[in-house]
Protein backbone atom coordinates (compact mmCIF):
# COMPACT_ATOMS: atom_id res chain seq x y z
CA UNK A 1 0.00 0.00 0.00
CA UNK A 2 1.31 3.42 -0.88
CA UNK A 3 1.72 6.04 1.87
CA UNK A 4 -1.03 8.13 0.26
CA UNK A 5 -3.50 5.29 0.48
CA UNK A 6 -2.42 4.71 4.08
CA UNK A 7 -3.26 8.29 4.91
CA UNK A 8 -6.65 8.11 3.22
CA UNK A 9 -7.49 5.06 5.29
CA UNK A 10 -6.36 6.93 8.41
CA UNK A 11 -8.50 9.97 7.59
CA UNK A 12 -11.54 7.78 6.88
CA UNK A 13 -10.98 5.90 10.13
CA UNK A 14 -10.75 9.16 12.10
CA UNK A 15 -13.90 10.42 10.41
CA UNK A 16 -15.75 7.22 11.24
CA UNK A 17 -14.51 7.38 14.81
CA UNK A 18 -16.01 10.87 15.05
CA UNK A 19 -19.37 9.63 13.81
CA UNK A 20 -19.49 6.60 16.08
CA UNK A 21 -18.67 8.89 19.02
CA UNK A 22 -21.68 11.04 18.22
CA UNK A 23 -24.00 8.07 18.33
CA UNK A 24 -23.45 7.94 22.09
CA UNK A 25 -26.58 8.26 24.20
CA UNK A 26 -27.51 11.93 24.57
CA UNK A 27 -28.71 11.64 28.16
CA UNK A 28 -25.39 10.00 29.00
CA UNK A 29 -23.58 13.07 27.68
CA UNK A 30 -25.77 15.37 29.77
CA UNK A 31 -24.94 13.34 32.87
CA UNK A 32 -21.24 13.88 32.24
CA UNK A 33 -21.80 17.58 31.60
CA UNK A 34 -23.62 18.18 34.87
CA UNK A 35 -21.40 20.10 37.28
CA UNK A 36 -20.62 18.25 40.49
CA UNK A 37 -22.65 19.65 43.32
CA UNK A 38 -22.75 18.79 46.97
CA UNK A 39 -26.26 17.61 47.81
CA UNK A 40 -27.53 18.32 51.29
CA UNK A 41 -30.01 16.21 53.19
CA UNK A 42 -33.23 18.18 53.06
CA UNK A 43 -35.90 18.20 55.75
CA UNK A 44 -34.27 16.07 58.44
CA UNK A 45 -37.27 17.18 60.44
CA UNK A 46 -39.96 19.35 58.97
CA UNK A 47 -40.77 21.31 62.09
CA UNK A 48 -38.38 23.38 64.17
CA UNK A 49 -39.34 21.20 67.17
CA UNK A 50 -39.35 17.41 67.32
CA UNK A 51 -42.06 17.51 69.98
CA UNK A 52 -41.24 19.93 72.83
CA UNK A 53 -37.52 20.25 72.13
CA UNK A 54 -35.85 22.02 69.25
CA UNK A 55 -34.80 20.07 66.16
CA UNK A 56 -31.82 20.90 63.93
CA UNK A 57 -34.15 22.57 61.45
CA UNK A 58 -34.09 26.29 61.02
CA UNK A 59 -36.38 28.17 58.69
CA UNK A 60 -35.18 29.76 55.48
CA UNK A 61 -34.38 33.45 55.36
CA UNK A 62 -37.32 35.78 55.70
CA UNK A 63 -39.75 33.30 57.24
CA UNK A 64 -41.73 34.33 60.29
CA UNK A 65 -43.22 31.48 62.23
CA UNK A 66 -46.14 32.17 64.55
CA UNK A 67 -45.76 29.38 67.03
CA UNK A 68 -48.47 28.52 69.54
CA UNK A 69 -47.87 25.58 71.83
CA UNK A 70 -50.48 24.25 74.25
CA UNK A 71 -50.41 21.68 77.03
CA UNK A 72 -53.59 20.33 78.60
CA UNK A 73 -53.69 18.26 81.74
CA UNK A 74 -55.96 17.28 84.57
CA UNK A 75 -55.61 17.91 88.27
CA UNK A 76 -55.30 14.81 90.46
CA UNK A 77 -58.67 15.59 92.11
CA UNK A 78 -61.02 12.61 91.72
CA UNK A 79 -63.89 14.77 90.49
CA UNK A 80 -63.65 17.69 88.16
CA UNK A 81 -66.20 19.85 86.37
CA UNK A 82 -63.76 21.51 83.97
CA UNK A 83 -64.59 21.57 80.31
CA UNK A 84 -62.16 19.40 78.32
CA UNK A 85 -59.20 19.74 80.68
CA UNK A 86 -58.49 21.14 84.14
CA UNK A 87 -55.33 23.02 83.27
CA UNK A 88 -53.99 24.72 80.20
CA UNK A 89 -50.66 26.30 79.50
CA UNK A 90 -49.93 28.14 76.27
CA UNK A 91 -46.71 29.49 74.87
CA UNK A 92 -47.11 32.18 72.24
CA UNK A 93 -44.03 32.87 70.20
CA UNK A 94 -42.78 34.67 67.12
CA UNK A 95 -39.81 33.06 65.50
CA UNK A 96 -37.98 34.72 62.65
CA UNK A 97 -35.22 33.47 60.35
CA UNK A 98 -32.77 36.30 59.73
CA UNK A 99 -30.70 34.13 57.37
CA UNK A 100 -30.93 30.55 56.15
CA UNK A 101 -28.75 29.60 59.11
CA UNK A 102 -29.70 31.97 61.91
CA UNK A 103 -33.09 31.96 63.58
CA UNK A 104 -34.32 33.85 66.56
CA UNK A 105 -37.48 33.79 68.62
CA UNK A 106 -39.34 35.40 71.49
CA UNK A 107 -42.06 33.75 73.50
CA UNK A 108 -44.14 33.84 76.63
CA UNK A 109 -45.76 31.02 78.56
CA UNK A 110 -49.02 31.52 80.44
CA UNK A 111 -48.73 28.84 83.14
CA UNK A 112 -45.42 29.74 84.73
CA UNK A 113 -45.04 33.27 83.38
CA UNK A 114 -41.82 32.40 81.66
CA UNK A 115 -40.60 34.78 78.96
CA UNK A 116 -37.94 33.40 76.70
CA UNK A 117 -35.78 34.37 73.78
CA UNK A 118 -33.48 32.21 71.73
CA UNK A 119 -30.87 32.18 68.99
CA UNK A 120 -30.42 29.14 66.83
CA UNK A 121 -27.54 28.77 64.39
CA UNK A 122 -27.21 26.08 61.78
CA UNK A 123 -23.51 25.16 61.86
CA UNK A 124 -23.31 22.15 59.51
CA UNK A 125 -25.70 20.57 57.12
CA UNK A 126 -25.61 16.88 56.47
CA UNK A 127 -24.52 16.07 52.93
CA UNK A 128 -25.26 12.99 50.89
CA UNK A 129 -21.89 12.66 49.24
CA UNK A 130 -18.51 11.63 50.57
CA UNK A 131 -17.51 15.22 51.15
CA UNK A 132 -19.05 17.29 53.90
CA UNK A 133 -20.25 16.29 57.36
CA UNK A 134 -22.40 13.16 57.78
CA UNK A 135 -24.57 14.92 60.38
CA UNK A 136 -26.35 18.23 60.73
CA UNK A 137 -25.32 20.37 63.68
CA UNK A 138 -27.27 23.32 65.04
CA UNK A 139 -26.29 25.41 68.05
CA UNK A 140 -28.99 26.67 70.33
CA UNK A 141 -28.86 29.26 73.08
CA UNK A 142 -31.76 30.65 75.04
CA UNK A 143 -32.42 32.84 78.01
CA UNK A 144 -35.64 32.94 80.00
CA UNK A 145 -37.07 35.24 82.64
CA UNK A 146 -39.35 33.89 85.32
CA UNK A 147 -41.96 36.61 85.90
CA UNK A 148 -44.24 35.02 88.49
CA UNK A 149 -44.58 36.69 91.90
CA UNK A 150 -42.47 35.56 94.77
CA UNK A 151 -40.22 32.58 94.25
CA UNK A 152 -39.29 31.91 97.83
CA UNK A 153 -39.63 34.43 100.66
CA UNK A 154 -36.50 33.10 102.27
CA UNK A 155 -34.21 34.01 99.41
CA UNK A 156 -33.39 37.37 97.93
CA UNK A 157 -35.36 38.19 94.81
CA UNK A 158 -32.80 39.61 92.40
CA UNK A 159 -33.26 39.96 88.66
CA UNK A 160 -30.29 37.68 88.00
CA UNK A 161 -31.91 34.95 90.08
CA UNK A 162 -34.88 34.88 87.74
CA UNK A 163 -32.87 34.39 84.58
CA UNK A 164 -32.02 30.91 83.27
CA UNK A 165 -29.89 29.86 80.32
CA UNK A 166 -29.88 26.76 78.16
CA UNK A 167 -27.16 25.86 75.70
CA UNK A 168 -27.61 22.99 73.29
CA UNK A 169 -25.74 21.35 70.47
CA UNK A 170 -28.32 19.63 68.29
CA UNK A 171 -26.77 16.84 66.26
CA UNK A 172 -29.01 15.02 63.82
CA UNK A 173 -28.75 12.54 61.04
CA UNK A 174 -31.27 11.74 58.35
CA UNK A 175 -30.55 8.02 58.37
CA UNK A 176 -32.82 7.31 55.42
CA UNK A 177 -35.78 9.01 53.81
CA UNK A 178 -38.08 7.97 56.65
CA UNK A 179 -35.91 7.88 59.74
CA UNK A 180 -34.15 10.85 61.34
CA UNK A 181 -32.42 10.74 64.71
CA UNK A 182 -31.14 13.50 66.94
CA UNK A 183 -28.84 13.79 69.94
CA UNK A 184 -28.88 16.96 72.00
CA UNK A 185 -26.20 17.49 74.63
CA UNK A 186 -27.71 20.18 76.84
CA UNK A 187 -26.45 22.47 79.55
CA UNK A 188 -28.93 24.34 81.74
CA UNK A 189 -28.04 27.08 84.17
CA UNK A 190 -31.05 27.65 86.34
CA UNK A 191 -31.26 31.06 87.95
CA UNK A 192 -34.52 30.35 89.69
CA UNK A 193 -33.91 28.57 92.94
CA UNK A 194 -37.17 27.52 94.50
CA UNK A 195 -35.73 25.75 97.50
CA UNK A 196 -32.34 27.41 97.76
CA UNK A 197 -30.69 24.38 96.16
CA UNK A 198 -26.99 25.02 95.76
CA UNK A 199 -26.46 23.28 92.42
CA UNK A 200 -28.10 25.14 89.60
CA UNK A 201 -26.09 23.81 86.70
CA UNK A 202 -27.53 20.76 85.00
CA UNK A 203 -26.37 18.54 82.19
CA UNK A 204 -28.77 16.57 80.07
CA UNK A 205 -28.79 14.52 76.91
CA UNK A 206 -31.75 14.72 74.60
CA UNK A 207 -32.59 11.83 72.31
CA UNK A 208 -35.23 12.24 69.63
CA UNK A 209 -36.36 10.87 66.34
CA UNK A 210 -39.00 10.90 63.67
CA UNK A 211 -40.31 8.21 61.42
CA UNK A 212 -42.32 9.22 58.38
CA UNK A 213 -45.69 7.51 58.19
CA UNK A 214 -46.68 9.21 54.95
CA UNK A 215 -45.62 12.11 52.81
CA UNK A 216 -47.17 14.62 55.21
CA UNK A 217 -47.33 12.73 58.49
CA UNK A 218 -44.60 11.51 60.79
CA UNK A 219 -44.32 9.75 64.12
CA UNK A 220 -42.05 11.51 66.61
CA UNK A 221 -40.67 10.80 70.04
CA UNK A 222 -38.25 12.52 72.37
CA UNK A 223 -36.61 12.03 75.75
CA UNK A 224 -34.22 14.13 77.81
CA UNK A 225 -31.99 12.27 80.21
CA UNK A 226 -31.04 14.59 83.06
CA UNK A 227 -27.57 13.58 84.27
CA UNK A 228 -27.54 15.52 87.55
CA UNK A 229 -31.10 16.26 88.64
CA UNK A 230 -31.68 18.49 91.63
CA UNK A 231 -32.07 16.55 94.88
CA UNK A 232 -35.26 18.35 95.78
CA UNK A 233 -37.83 18.66 94.42
CA UNK A 234 -37.73 15.39 92.56
CA UNK A 235 -37.83 15.74 88.76
CA UNK A 236 -38.10 13.28 85.92
CA UNK A 237 -36.86 13.18 82.38
CA UNK A 238 -39.38 14.64 79.95
CA UNK A 239 -40.69 12.10 77.47
CA UNK A 240 -43.10 12.38 74.57
CA UNK A 241 -44.69 10.47 71.73
CA UNK A 242 -46.63 12.20 69.03
CA UNK A 243 -47.35 12.87 65.41
CA UNK A 244 -46.38 15.84 63.28
CA UNK A 245 -48.56 16.80 60.38
CA UNK A 246 -47.84 19.43 57.74
CA UNK A 247 -50.51 21.08 55.63
CA UNK A 248 -48.78 23.62 53.45
CA UNK A 249 -47.98 26.69 55.53
CA UNK A 250 -49.43 25.18 58.69
CA UNK A 251 -47.67 22.57 60.76
CA UNK A 252 -49.42 20.75 63.56
CA UNK A 253 -47.89 18.69 66.32
CA UNK A 254 -49.86 16.42 68.61
CA UNK A 255 -48.19 14.71 71.53
CA UNK A 256 -48.59 12.91 74.81
CA UNK A 257 -45.99 13.95 77.33
CA UNK A 258 -45.19 14.40 80.99
CA UNK A 259 -43.53 17.78 80.39
CA UNK A 260 -45.62 20.82 81.22
CA UNK A 261 -42.86 23.24 80.26
CA UNK A 262 -42.36 24.42 76.72
CA UNK A 263 -39.10 26.28 77.30
CA UNK A 264 -35.87 24.29 77.56
CA UNK A 265 -34.97 24.96 81.18
CA UNK A 266 -38.57 24.30 82.23
CA UNK A 267 -38.96 20.89 80.63
CA UNK A 268 -35.40 19.66 81.10
CA UNK A 269 -35.05 20.48 84.78
CA UNK A 270 -38.60 21.19 85.89
CA UNK A 271 -40.69 18.16 84.92
CA UNK A 272 -42.20 17.11 88.20
CA UNK A 273 -44.07 13.99 87.12
CA UNK A 274 -42.97 10.82 85.42
CA UNK A 275 -44.61 9.69 82.21
CA UNK A 276 -47.75 7.64 82.73
CA UNK A 277 -51.43 7.84 81.85
CA UNK A 278 -52.70 9.18 85.18
CA UNK A 279 -53.55 12.72 86.17
CA UNK A 280 -51.72 15.05 86.39
CA UNK A 281 -48.84 13.16 84.79
CA UNK A 282 -50.32 12.92 81.34
CA UNK A 283 -50.26 16.07 79.27
CA UNK A 284 -51.81 16.39 75.88
CA UNK A 285 -49.73 18.72 73.75
CA UNK A 286 -50.84 20.56 70.66
CA UNK A 287 -48.54 22.89 68.74
CA UNK A 288 -49.48 25.02 65.76
CA UNK A 289 -46.89 26.73 63.60
CA UNK A 290 -48.10 29.12 60.96
CA UNK A 291 -45.49 30.14 58.45
CA UNK A 292 -45.39 33.54 56.76
CA UNK A 293 -42.88 34.21 53.98
CA UNK A 294 -41.54 37.75 53.93
CA UNK A 295 -39.05 36.94 51.22
CA UNK A 296 -40.20 36.00 47.75
CA UNK A 297 -37.60 34.10 45.78
CA UNK A 298 -38.82 34.79 42.26
CA UNK A 299 -39.20 38.11 40.57
CA UNK A 300 -41.78 38.46 37.86
CA UNK B 1 0.34 13.56 -0.46
CA UNK B 2 0.44 16.61 1.77
CA UNK B 3 -1.71 18.53 -0.64
CA UNK B 4 -4.20 15.71 -0.62
CA UNK B 5 -4.43 15.73 3.19
CA UNK B 6 -4.95 19.48 3.27
CA UNK B 7 -7.70 19.08 0.71
CA UNK B 8 -9.41 16.45 2.84
CA UNK B 9 -9.12 18.72 5.86
CA UNK B 10 -10.66 21.61 3.98
CA UNK B 11 -13.46 19.41 2.85
CA UNK B 12 -14.25 18.17 6.33
CA UNK B 13 -13.44 21.01 8.67
CA UNK B 14 -15.53 23.90 7.31
CA UNK B 15 -18.64 21.79 7.16
CA UNK B 16 -18.13 20.82 10.78
CA UNK B 17 -17.65 24.41 11.82
CA UNK B 18 -20.70 25.66 9.99
CA UNK B 19 -22.94 22.92 11.36
CA UNK B 20 -21.68 21.51 14.62
CA UNK B 21 -22.65 17.90 15.10
CA UNK B 22 -24.17 18.62 18.47
CA UNK B 23 -25.24 21.69 20.40
CA UNK B 24 -25.67 21.91 24.14
CA UNK B 25 -27.55 24.21 26.53
CA UNK B 26 -26.11 24.32 30.02
CA UNK B 27 -28.33 26.95 31.56
CA UNK B 28 -31.67 26.07 30.12
CA UNK B 29 -34.67 27.49 31.88
CA UNK B 30 -37.79 25.58 32.80
CA UNK B 31 -40.62 27.19 34.74
CA UNK B 32 -43.87 25.65 35.82
CA UNK B 33 -47.10 27.21 36.99
CA UNK B 34 -50.06 25.98 38.93
CA UNK B 35 -53.02 28.33 38.99
CA UNK B 36 -55.92 27.75 41.37
CA UNK B 37 -58.37 30.17 42.96
CA UNK B 38 -56.69 29.49 46.31
CA UNK B 39 -53.05 29.89 45.42
CA UNK B 40 -50.72 30.43 42.47
CA UNK B 41 -47.55 28.43 42.54
CA UNK B 42 -44.59 29.19 40.33
CA UNK B 43 -41.17 27.56 40.19
CA UNK B 44 -38.10 28.05 38.08
CA UNK B 45 -35.04 26.00 37.25
CA UNK B 46 -32.19 27.78 35.49
CA UNK B 47 -29.73 24.91 35.36
CA UNK B 48 -31.44 22.58 32.94
CA UNK B 49 -29.18 20.70 30.55
CA UNK B 50 -30.16 19.95 27.00
CA UNK B 51 -28.44 18.63 23.91
CA UNK B 52 -29.42 18.29 20.26
CA UNK B 53 -27.77 15.95 17.81
CA UNK B 54 -28.08 17.50 14.34
CA UNK B 55 -27.21 14.28 12.56
CA UNK B 56 -30.53 12.71 13.51
CA UNK B 57 -32.56 15.53 15.08
CA UNK B 58 -32.61 13.89 18.46
CA UNK B 59 -32.93 16.03 21.58
CA UNK B 60 -32.43 15.25 25.27
CA UNK B 61 -33.17 17.31 28.39
CA UNK B 62 -32.15 16.60 31.96
CA UNK B 63 -32.88 18.55 35.13
CA UNK B 64 -32.44 18.15 38.85
CA UNK B 65 -35.73 18.43 40.68
CA UNK B 66 -34.18 20.07 43.73
CA UNK B 67 -32.81 22.90 41.57
CA UNK B 68 -36.30 24.36 41.20
CA UNK B 69 -36.65 27.66 43.02
CA UNK B 70 -40.07 28.49 44.39
CA UNK B 71 -41.64 31.76 45.34
CA UNK B 72 -41.87 30.49 48.92
CA UNK B 73 -38.89 28.65 50.39
CA UNK B 74 -41.08 26.17 52.24
CA UNK B 75 -42.77 25.13 49.00
CA UNK B 76 -39.46 23.91 47.66
CA UNK B 77 -39.06 21.70 50.72
CA UNK B 78 -42.58 20.30 50.39
CA UNK B 79 -42.14 19.82 46.62
CA UNK B 80 -38.98 17.75 47.04
CA UNK B 81 -39.91 15.92 50.20
CA UNK B 82 -43.63 15.22 49.85
CA UNK B 83 -44.56 15.46 46.18
CA UNK B 84 -41.84 14.57 43.64
CA UNK B 85 -39.75 12.68 46.23
CA UNK B 86 -36.49 13.95 44.80
CA UNK B 87 -34.46 11.71 47.08
CA UNK B 88 -35.80 8.71 45.15
CA UNK B 89 -36.21 10.42 41.78
CA UNK B 90 -33.64 13.22 41.66
CA UNK B 91 -33.99 13.93 37.94
CA UNK B 92 -36.59 14.56 35.31
CA UNK B 93 -35.55 13.79 31.76
CA UNK B 94 -36.87 14.15 28.24
CA UNK B 95 -35.70 12.24 25.20
CA UNK B 96 -37.18 12.76 21.80
CA UNK B 97 -36.89 13.80 18.23
CA UNK B 98 -37.46 17.11 16.47
CA UNK B 99 -39.57 16.24 13.45
CA UNK B 100 -38.41 17.68 10.08
CA UNK B 101 -35.70 19.72 11.73
CA UNK B 102 -33.36 21.47 9.31
CA UNK B 103 -30.26 22.79 11.11
CA UNK B 104 -29.19 24.66 8.00
CA UNK B 105 -32.30 26.83 8.01
CA UNK B 106 -31.09 30.06 9.58
CA UNK B 107 -34.48 31.45 10.49
CA UNK B 108 -37.31 30.84 12.91
CA UNK B 109 -39.04 27.52 12.44
CA UNK B 110 -41.88 25.86 14.30
CA UNK B 111 -41.48 22.13 14.76
CA UNK B 112 -43.08 19.31 16.67
CA UNK B 113 -40.95 17.45 19.19
CA UNK B 114 -42.02 13.92 19.92
CA UNK B 115 -40.64 12.08 22.88
CA UNK B 116 -40.87 10.70 26.39
CA UNK B 117 -40.85 12.79 29.51
CA UNK B 118 -39.84 10.96 32.69
CA UNK B 119 -40.55 12.41 36.12
CA UNK B 120 -41.17 10.82 39.50
CA UNK B 121 -40.23 7.51 37.88
CA UNK B 122 -43.09 7.69 35.36
CA UNK B 123 -42.64 8.07 31.59
CA UNK B 124 -45.23 9.78 29.45
CA UNK B 125 -45.23 10.33 25.69
CA UNK B 126 -45.37 14.02 24.82
CA UNK B 127 -45.86 15.96 21.63
CA UNK B 128 -44.66 19.52 22.03
CA UNK B 129 -44.99 22.37 19.57
CA UNK B 130 -41.69 24.20 19.66
CA UNK B 131 -40.27 27.41 18.31
CA UNK B 132 -36.70 27.10 17.08
CA UNK B 133 -34.86 30.39 16.63
CA UNK B 134 -31.49 31.07 15.13
CA UNK B 135 -29.86 34.08 16.79
CA UNK B 136 -26.25 35.24 16.45
CA UNK B 137 -25.13 31.85 15.28
CA UNK B 138 -26.81 29.96 18.09
CA UNK B 139 -30.02 28.02 18.29
CA UNK B 140 -32.73 28.78 20.77
CA UNK B 141 -35.56 26.36 21.46
CA UNK B 142 -38.62 27.45 23.40
CA UNK B 143 -42.20 26.44 23.96
CA UNK B 144 -44.60 25.18 26.53
CA UNK B 145 -46.66 22.13 27.31
CA UNK B 146 -49.09 20.93 29.92
CA UNK B 147 -48.66 18.04 32.30
CA UNK B 148 -51.29 16.33 34.40
CA UNK B 149 -50.18 15.85 38.00
CA UNK B 150 -52.09 12.57 38.06
CA UNK B 151 -50.16 11.13 35.11
CA UNK B 152 -46.93 11.15 37.11
CA UNK B 153 -48.37 9.46 40.18
CA UNK B 154 -47.78 12.54 42.35
CA UNK B 155 -50.08 12.32 45.32
CA UNK B 156 -51.82 15.42 46.62
CA UNK B 157 -53.58 15.09 49.98
CA UNK B 158 -57.31 15.87 49.75
CA UNK B 159 -56.89 18.80 52.14
CA UNK B 160 -54.53 20.52 49.70
CA UNK B 161 -56.31 19.50 46.50
CA UNK B 162 -57.65 23.04 46.14
CA UNK B 163 -54.18 24.57 46.32
CA UNK B 164 -52.53 22.62 43.53
CA UNK B 165 -53.81 22.62 39.95
CA UNK B 166 -54.52 19.32 38.25
CA UNK B 167 -52.84 20.55 35.09
CA UNK B 168 -49.44 22.17 35.38
CA UNK B 169 -48.21 24.50 32.63
CA UNK B 170 -44.54 24.10 31.81
CA UNK B 171 -42.52 26.75 29.91
CA UNK B 172 -39.05 26.08 28.60
CA UNK B 173 -36.29 27.98 26.84
CA UNK B 174 -32.88 26.62 25.91
CA UNK B 175 -30.03 28.55 24.32
CA UNK B 176 -27.59 26.22 22.65
CA UNK B 177 -23.92 26.54 21.90
CA UNK B 178 -21.67 24.17 19.92
CA UNK B 179 -20.72 21.11 21.88
CA UNK B 180 -17.07 20.01 21.85
CA UNK B 181 -16.63 16.32 22.46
Amino acid sequence: MSPIKNNIVLVILLFLAGISGSAQDLLQILEEERPEQLQYAEATFKTTRITFGHSVETRKKGILEIFVANRFWDSPAPRSQSFFADRLSTRFAMEYAATDRLSTGLGGTTWDGLFDGFLKYRLFRQSDGKEGPPVSVTLFQNASYYSKGEINPAIEDAFADRISFTTQALIASKVNRNLSLQLAPTFVHKGVSYYGEPNNDHFALGIGGRYKLGSHLSFVSEYYWLLNPAEAPQTFGPFSVGVNWEIGDVMLQFMLTNAVGMVEEAFVTGTRNNFNFRSPNLNFGFNVAYIIHFKRNLRN
Amino acid sequence: MNRFLILVCFMLCPSQQLVAQKVIARQGRIAFFSYTPVENIKAENNQVLSIIDFSNGRIAVSMLMNAFIFEKALMREHFNESYVESDLYPKATFEGEILDFDPLLKEQQTRIINGNFTMHGVSQALEIKTKIDYKDGNYEVSGSFEAMVNDYEIKIPPLLAGNIAKVITVDFRFEYEPYQE
